[in-house]
């Protein structure tokens, strides 16, 4: 700006853009530094938003223009930093008067920048990229946004021990990993030793320990050399993948990502907040790993069973708790579908889009508009009030009991539901007058802006008033009913009795028989026969005209057969069902008292309660269908369900394509195949990973659930994306496949020893020079005590389930332990399980001395040492002789014999602890619990 | 999964024995201060050894005592003269809070003024009223919406409705604790849980370490307090006889298995469970205390969860809450008189003690003392309705405008910051939203609010997500 003119005069304009350079200097500059620029600079451009240069300024945000230069009123920033409406800025403190006075001129005076950042400014930086931009951009750049590719295996240096290169360059996963570590100059870790390495299968496969006979049959066929033993490893390896343990041990996982709990958190005091039927889930997803269900079904049921044609087996349906199973926010239906947003694509994909919730995302190339077509689909789906039955009542007179005793708690809801229709209707229309004198003159409201109450007690309802308001305001004097009405809008007392008046007068000089879409003789004879010359007596009027009307179930008189058309006009207009003050029945509830609405969730929750305790129901699936009618979704401005912004189309997120969804359904079938497509660029590579990690206790991406550009890049992404790829074509989506693939490797096979040479060089065992030691996560902990307890029933499974911290379900696998999210055990969450609130891809890890004060005191140990002892009795036939007691007793509970060392130490302490007696059981039982507090029974090796 | 590359930074071993300065017994224990790597790899921290804050703190530790259900402001610690000029009047600005109100109600307690600073406190609180010239009275405090569920979600977990940690949760995993052998993290409530239930104290998608130790103080036995504190059955001697085979056997393991500090760390965190034992029971034993001093707190509920926040902090504890029941009981939808008479009847004294013994102890000035309640209560009288009023006697939430108080930690004292509007309905001076409270709580314990965070989910979390503004005039 400014400059000296040639002539060397200063001018008044001069003059005029030296005061505003002194402005923008002095004033606006340091202003838009200090309060705008942290968030709206060169490192953040939140809203894609830069304050730091004019010509940035002038581009706008992604909704648009900012500054209108010279026009204020016109100028979003200028509105935005008075705070007027929702987009206040800078939002944590408003600026002062005087700076939104200076920010106010600035605009006025046609925003002009001087110096650095202004249009003379070579130097000042180019506008924020768009969101196309970074899309295209990150689309060519970043790892996980294309599609993985085949990578040939490296082949292994000749550098290697001859005899581990051969065993080495069998499979490929070995040959990414040995080439990678020969890089680096390491070398891979022996095999483990045979007891270690049947003891991690069992473990990683199942979640359980292998017997002691099982080990010693391993070890036996293992001493054979390395063909037997690999021979030995690869029968073990496909016994337990068929097995239902191990079944169970994995689903346990995929329930974390599915943030699986059994009830839906906090609830009001009269509702129930059990799921009834969650566990339909959470066995189907037991039983669809046990028939090694291809991922792509697997995850295609999950989200749109009920779309597939031709349709599933109604059990199937189940499949959709996926979606279901989580929190319910009190109902909020934005927070509830945020949770399912979050879930498909985080938890699938590892993409995070709900920050787009809000904004566009900051840093991944997803919009707030992909967002929204995601919202379209999830809120053209719905719970139904009925869940769909997906199996046959139990056999047994218990099964009409139930059903017998279901229908008499749904009779009791319809009935409270038909009263309170009948209540709403019957109070609206007696007091229809008032309805009607309100729309044309509200009472003055005080602060909390509720309708008056009436003399009588009766409160007008808000709903009542608009929807009578919607009729009243759109009619024309020459509307066959609500002429006169329209004739007395707006006016005062004095001025209506003419104007109704008037109305009547040309109503009267029709010609008769009456044309009744012109006059409506029932409305004429009431205005000619009472002459309302007030308000009041207007309202009062059509007041009776309603009641003539009103349903019989509000006390109007009954309806003839047929009826002249006069009446069935006035009926039409304020008689029927969903006429204004007639709501429709399933609309009463919004206009219920509290004590109404309590009743009805009372009764609901007896609904519940029968379903969740009652024997004899036929199972359910927590199942949601798509609505009707689908519809697409609104952005939310800044996520505020009350700013609607453009309306968006049901789509993928651009990211993925921005494929359209089908018009006459959800969309959620759609979505579904998108995300397993063989293009999708970051579903195999989530799952591959997710595999891996919980295979070796860390992934090849240390982020899981973050395959975005702000997630860690894989450690081996050739590895990641060959194995990706291999699980998709070669193994067809197998899980099974891709287990088998990652246990037989030999990298997997390799002794959790730390070498000396690897804790110095690769501490974090980021290049899988070594296995990692792990501790046993809760479930595997506990179900190992029922193990060594003896009691757990390997033929229990599924069903409602149970209170795992009970002695009396020591027989059945902690994947069937019932979780209240509202109330997680605390010895639970003191040994990491998934937080039931969010998609969980790995649990965190934590050592904390409650987890050994559980192991010391909690009551599920000390009974576990009470049946290990119990086990031992039955194994010996009371043989109280403490060299067979002892070994027993370390196979039991450790599944080895032991030292002799360990045998003699035993031995001693037995000795002192019993004082000379013949059947010291609590000296035994005390020593089974040392047994159980021991780091081997807890860790793998 | 997760990682947070801000802060905590990874402490070395040397260094985190350096900073705690304790033995901590055989085996290499300083694994278990060391920040653990997790599965996924990356550095977290899950342990509970102390850290060090951003810069100096002023308070090493929290009592928040929390007046759940809503206490009012204008019967105890905002006084309206203006309410009895429209006494049984209809008020001008009535605003909409949850339920219908009518007239001004004025406050039924008197006030007088205490101290130096000539606060003025209603006679509901004489013995908080003795330490009028330690409070800092934010009468100015603002919240969003005027129901109890997300009011105290928004209070304790800075966010109305998502699954977000607690400030306790946020403030343990920032800066660790002090006593190894007892939780960092504590909330007390008799008889059951408030409203909300757990969620009040929860980690959310922190590591579980994190969470608060939940304690039913209703309950007077050392060893229902804490969970697994005590073997169910074995005396002391004969347990200790079992631990050491135990650790006999897990000797002889970790020889087979050098350099596993994840071994180690198991190991040490035995031993520290076997203090644990005797120390929590120690900790919670209010009977240790003489009985004058159990006089002076008072011998019921009150007293004794009192009498314990002052035993846990003066052990080390880094964040204890205090929850005045379960349910809701400040929640005086009607005949207020009585009720919030008999509700400060039941903390005033024990409140006294403890400040009083915090100052005795010369703790005070390294301890924040937060009082308050999600929100406050309404200036005009609750109508009866259908949600069991029957009488026009009490006030309903008020979310506008309400008051906290804090003594402590660093924050100035004998002072009154903000104000409501002549009848007590809205904050008008200075407001302070409940992200500002946070926000400044966590600059008194050294923590920078917009740098304490957990990458979650794609982003980078915190507790007053993108708001809140530390207040400096709060700091002494």
């Amino acid at each position: 700006m400014g400059g000296i003119l040639g002539s060397g005069v200063a001018t008044a304009a001069d003059a005029t853009s030296r005061e505003l350079e002194t402005l923008f200097e002095s004033r606006v500059r340091p202003l838009l530094a200090a309060k705008c620029q942290g968030c709206h600079g060169d490192k953040v451009a939140e809203a894609g938003l830069r304050l730091d240069s004019r010509r940035s300024l002038l581009a706008g945000s992604d909704t648009g223009p900012v500054v209108v230069p010279g026009d204020a009123a016109k100028s979003k920033l200028v509105a935005a930093v008075r705070h007027v409406d929702d987009l206040a800025m800078p939002p944590d403190e408003k600026l002062s008067a005087d700076e939104i006075a200076t920010i106010e001129q600035w605009v006025v005076a046609g925003a002009p920048w001087s110096g650095p950042g202004g249009d003379g400014d070579a130097t000042q930086p180019a506008p924020v990229a768009s969101m196309d931009e970074r899309l295209a951009t990150s689309l060519k750049n970043h790892w996980a946004f294309t599609p993985p590719a085949r990578h040939a295996a490296p082949d292994l240096p000749a550098s290697f021990d001859p005899a581990v290169r051969d065993a080495w360059s069998a499979e490929t996963i070995d040959r990414f990993i040995g080439a990678t570590l020969s890089n680096a100059d390491l070398k891979p870790s022996p095999e483990a030793a045979p007891r270690d390495l049947i003891r991690r299968l069992f473990y990683d496969l199942t979640g359980m320990p292998p017997s002691a006979d099982e080990a010693d049959a391993f070890c036996a066929a293992a001493s054979g050399g390395q063909a037997a033993a690999d021979a030995a490893f690869r029968a073990t390896v496909d016994r337990l993948l068929a097995s239902r343990e191990h079944a169970e041990h994995w689903a346990r996982k995929w329930l974390d990502l599915a943030r699986y709990a059994d009830t839906m958190g906090y609830a009001f005091d009269n509702q129930d907040s059990r799921y009834p039927f969650a566990w339909t889930y959470r066995d189907w997803v037991v039983e669809a790993l046990n028939r090694d269900l291809p991922y792509d079904q697997f995850v295609t049921l999950q989200l749109a069973a009920d779309r597939i044609d031709p349709p599933v087996p109604r059990s199937d349906l189940a499949a959709l708790g996926f979606l279901t199973v989580g929190r319910t926010f009190l109902g909020n239906a934005n927070d509830i579908i945020d949770d399912r947003i979050d879930l498909v694509t985080r938890g699938l994909m590892g993409l995070t889009v709900a920050c787009s919730r809000c904004h566009d995302h900051k840093y991944e190339p997803v919009t707030t508009a992909d967002y929204y077509a995601l919202h379209g689909i999830f809120s053209s789906s719905t719970i139904p009030e009925e869940l769909p039955v997906i199996g046959d009542s139990p056999p047994g007179p218990e099964a009409e009991v139930f059903a017998a005793k279901l229908g008499q708690l749904e009779a009791a809801v319809t009935a409270h539901e038909a009263a309170v229709h009948a209540r709403t209707i019957r109070e609206a229309v007696a007091h229809a007058a008032d309805y009607f004198s309100e729309v044309a003159r509200p009472a003055p409201r005080t602060g909390d802006n509720r309708p008056p109450k009436l003399a009588d007690g009766y409160e007008l309802e808000q709903l009542l008033i608009d929807r009578l308001k919607r009729l009243l305001d759109k009619a024309e004097p020459t509307h066959p009913i609500l002429g006169a009405w329209a004739a007395a809008r707006g006016k005062n007392d004095a001025e209506i009795g003419p104007a109704v008046a008037a109305v009547v007068a040309t109503w009267g000089k029709t010609p008769e028989p009456r044309d009744p879409k012109v006059v409506n003789q029932i409305v004429f004879q009431e205005l000619v026969s009472t002459q309302p010359t007030t308000l009041r007596q207007l309202a009062e009027m059509y007041a009776r005209l309603v009641a003539r009307v009103a349903p019989e179930a509000a006390g109007g008189p009954a309806a003839g057969p047929t009826e002249p058309a006069e009446l069935a006009a006035l009926r039409t207009l304020v008689g029927v069902e969903g006429s204004p003050l007639v709501v429709p029945r399933a609309e009463a509830m919004r206009v219920a008292t509290g004590a109404e609405q309590r009743e009805l969730r009372k009764r609901k929750k007896a609904i519940t309660m029968h379903m969740a305790e009652a024997a004899g129901g036929p199972p359910r699936a927590m199942a949601i269908l798509d609505k009707d009618h689908p519809v697409d979704s609104h952005v939310f401005l800044r996520g505020n369900p009350g700013r609607p912004g453009e309306k968006v189309e049901r789509r993928l997120p651009k990211l993925l394509g921005g494929a359209a969804v089908a018009r006459d359904s959800s969309g959620r079938l759609d979505l579904a195949r998108a995300i397993v497509s063989p293009d999708n660029p970051l579903s195999a590579r989530m799952i591959v990973n997710w595999a891996w990690t919980h295979h070796y206790g860390r992934g090849l991406i240390d982020t899981p659930g973050d395959l975005g550009l702000r997630g860690e890049p894989p450690s081996h992404p050739h590895l990641l994306d060959d194995l990706a790829r291999r699980f998709s074509d070669e193994g067809k989506w197998s899980l099974r496949w891709l287990h088998r693939e990652i246990v037989t490797s030999r990298t997997w096979r390799q002794s959790s020893a730390i070498r000396a040479d690897l804790a110095e060089r690769d501490p974090d065992n980021r290049l899988f020079g070594r296995a990692n030691r792990r501790r046993l996560d809760w479930e595997s902990w506990r179900d190992s005590m029922l193990v060594a307890a003896g009691t757990l029933d390997r033929d229990l499974h599924g069903g409602q389930g149970v209170d795992p911290l009970l002695e009396a379900t020591m027989n059945t696998r902690s994947i069937y332990g019932r979780l209240d999210r509202q109330n997680v055990p605390g010895l639970l969450r003191v040994f990491d399980i998934a937080n039931p609130d969010t998609a969980v891809h790995v649990r965190s890890k934590t050592t904390v001395p409650q987890q050994s004060l559980a192991v010391l005191n909690a009551p599920l140990v000390v009974a576990a040492s009470r049946q290990v002892v119990n086990r031992v009795d039955r194994e010996l036939a009371d043989t109280w002789c403490p060299d067979s007691r002892i070994p027993a007793l370390w196979r039991a509970v450790l599944g080895r014999d032991p030292a002799p060392e360990e045998q003699q130490r035993a031995k001693d302490w037995l000795a002192a602890e019993s004082a000379g007696a013949p059947q010291p059981t609590n000296a035994w039982q005390r020593l089974a619990h040392a047994l159980l507090a021991t780091a081997e029974f807890q860790f793998v090796d | 999964m997760t990682h947070a590359n801000h802060h905590p930074l990874p402490l070395t071993r040397r260094e985190a024995l350096a900073r705690t300065g304790m033995g901590l017994g055989w085996l290499g224990a300083a694994s278990l201060l060391q920040q653990e790597t997790a599965s996924a790899g990356s550095v977290v921290a899950t342990s509970m050894a102390p850290r060090p804050p951003h810069f100096p703190a002023r308070a090493r530790a929290v009592i928040h005592i929390f007046a759940n259900g809503g206490p009012s402001h204008l019967d105890t610690f905002d006084r309206k003269v203006a309410l009895e000029q429209y006494a049984g009047r209809e008020i001008p600005n009535k605003l909409a809070t949850e339920r219908r109100t009518g007239a001004a109600l004025p406050s039924p307690f008197a006030f007088t003024r205490h101290g130096e600073s000539g606060l003025e406190v209603s006679d509901l609180f004489p013995h908080v009223a003795r330490h009028a010239d330690r409070l800092l009275v934010v009468r100015s405090m603002h919240a969003d919406v005027p129901n109890h569920e997300p009011s105290l979600m928004l209070m304790n977990c800075g966010d109305a409705r998502l699954v977000r940690p607690s400030a306790g949760a946020w403030v343990t995993y920032g800066l660790g604790t002090e006593n190894q052998n007892l939780p960092g993290f504590v909330a007390m409530c008799p008889g059951g849980y408030p409203i909300k239930d757990t969620e009040n104290w929860r980690n959310a998608f922190l590591p579980g370490a994190f969470q608060g130790t939940y304690i039913d103080t209703k309950k007077t036995r050392v060893e229902d307090l804490v969970e697994y504190v005590r073997h169910p059955v074995l005396d002391r001697d004969t347990q200790r006889r079992q631990f050491d085979l135990t650790a006999a056997l897990d000797r002889r393991h970790l020889e087979a298995r050098q350099h596993d500090p994840q071994l180690e760390a198991r190991l040490a965190s035995m031993e520290l469970a076997w203090r644990m034992q005797s120390e929590a029971t120690e900790a919670f034993d209010v009977s240790r205390e003489p009985k004058h001093v159990r006089d002076r707190y008072g011998d019921d509920v009150q007293g004794r969860q009192m009498l314990i926040a002052r035993r846990l902090v003066e052990r080390g504890v880094r964040y204890v809450q205090l929850w005045h029941g379960q349910g809701q009981p400040w929640d005086s939808h009607e005949h207020i008189e009585k009720n919030h008479r008999k509700l400060a009847g039941e903390c005033d004294r024990a409140i006294g003690a403890l400040l009083d013994d915090l100052v005795g102890l010369g703790l005070l000035d390294t301890t924040l003392v937060l009082w308050g309640g999600e929100f406050g209560r309404t200036p005009t009288v609750e109508l009866p309705n259908d949600s069991g009023v029957k009488e026009p006697s009490g006030r309903d939430h008020n979310h506008h405008g309400f008051t906290v108080w804090m003594a402590g930690g660093g924050v100035k004292a004998g002072t009154v910051y903000g104000a409501t509007d002549e009848l007590g309905f809205k904050a008008v001076e200075k407001p302070v939203h409940v992200h500002d409270l946070q926000a400044t709580m966590l600059h008194l314990l050294g923590l920078d609010h917009t740098k304490l965070t957990y990458r979650h989910s794609g982003r980078d979390f915190r507790l007053t997500d993108v708001h809140g503004r530390v207040i400096s005039d709060w700091l002494a």
